[in-house]
């Protein structure tokens, strides 16, 4: 499998939504990524998760789209969480310091257990 | 153009399906240089960041070109990202352009991100804009182990577009 192809992969589990995000997530996969996990995002009843280990590549682009991810879920009170995140996106979250609210989100929800 | 300078030159549609095509050649070529994987990874996200814009903002919603040059000398790979569309307000943008700390949530915006990007992963960024916008991202070469590397690209290297 072609490791830089954008792929997503929704699990929906009883008790919250997980997808995992493998690839480049860059502007050619944007509205991709947008019509997948923009309608789980609305889902207020369960927590949603994005797994990154397999994440190769992400930019300004993809970085914009948590942000606007991490507001939608915040207005709805509802949990939101990424996992896994591999050295090189997490050095690009610190720099444009999206690390901040995620491990503040993070604290907030920590009852998202589960993790495989 | 400085002596012994290498220009690799690269076109392609100003359509986000060949920005990994740009990924791609930089890798090749920033690895020849003996740059290392983390200061390849942070010339991807810049160049992608400068090629962004091109797409976004560039042609408005009209067929155009992004010209992309590498130019690799003994000391840094300087990559010119060129456009003939109506120029992106990088004055404006530069005035945005921050990281997103310290503010609360629902005061972020994300669009000065690219541009604060491509200053924290470059060594150098200047913007021209006259008659379309010319992006030179500059990254210097601090260590001596990619000199071997460099030796094998002869300087009649492959032009890919001219």
């Amino acid at each position: 499998m072609d490791q830089k192809q954008f792929r997503l992969v929704h699990d929906e589990q009883p008790d919250r939504h997980v997808v995992y995000i493998k690839g480049e997530l860059d502007l050619a996969a944007a509205e991709q990524f947008q019509r997948t996990v923009e309608p789980l995002a609305g889902d207020a009843s369960k927590p949603l998760v994005l797994r990154l280990e397999d994440l190769t590549y992400i930019d300004s682009t993809g970085i914009g789209m948590f942000v606007a991810l991490l507001k939608t879920r915040h207005q709805l009170g509802a949990p939101f969480a990424i996992e896994n995140v591999p050295p090189k996106v997490r050095r690009l979250f610190d720099l444009t310091g999206v690390s901040y609210f995620f491990s503040e989100m993070n604290d907030a929800s920590e009852r998202i257990g589960g993790q495989s | 153009m400085k002596e012994h300078e290498t220009i690799v030159q690269l076109s392609i549609p100003a359509d986000a399906q060949f920005l990994d095509i740009v990924r791609l050649t930089l890798y090749g070529l920033a690895a020849k240089m003996g740059f290392s994987y983390e200061e390849i990874e942070d010339m991807k996200v810049a160049v992608s960041e400068a090629c962004n814009n091109v797409v976004l903002h560039a042609y408005n919603g009209r067929s155009g070109d992004i010209h992309l040059r590498f130019e690799m000398s003994a000391d840094a790979l300087s990559i010119v990202i060129k456009d003939e569309g109506k120029g992106f307000d990088y004055k404006r943008a530069i005035k945005q352009a921050a990281s997103l700390s310290g503010k609360p949530l629902q005061d972020v915006k994300v669009g000065g991100l690219g541009l604060f990007l491509m200053e924290a992963l470059m060594d150098d960024v200047r913007v021209t804009t006259k008659g379309g916008t010319e992006v030179r991202l500059t990254k210097f070469r601090l260590h001596g182990e990619g000199e071997h590397a460099h030796d094998c690209i002869s300087p009649s290297s492959v032009q890919e577009q001219a």
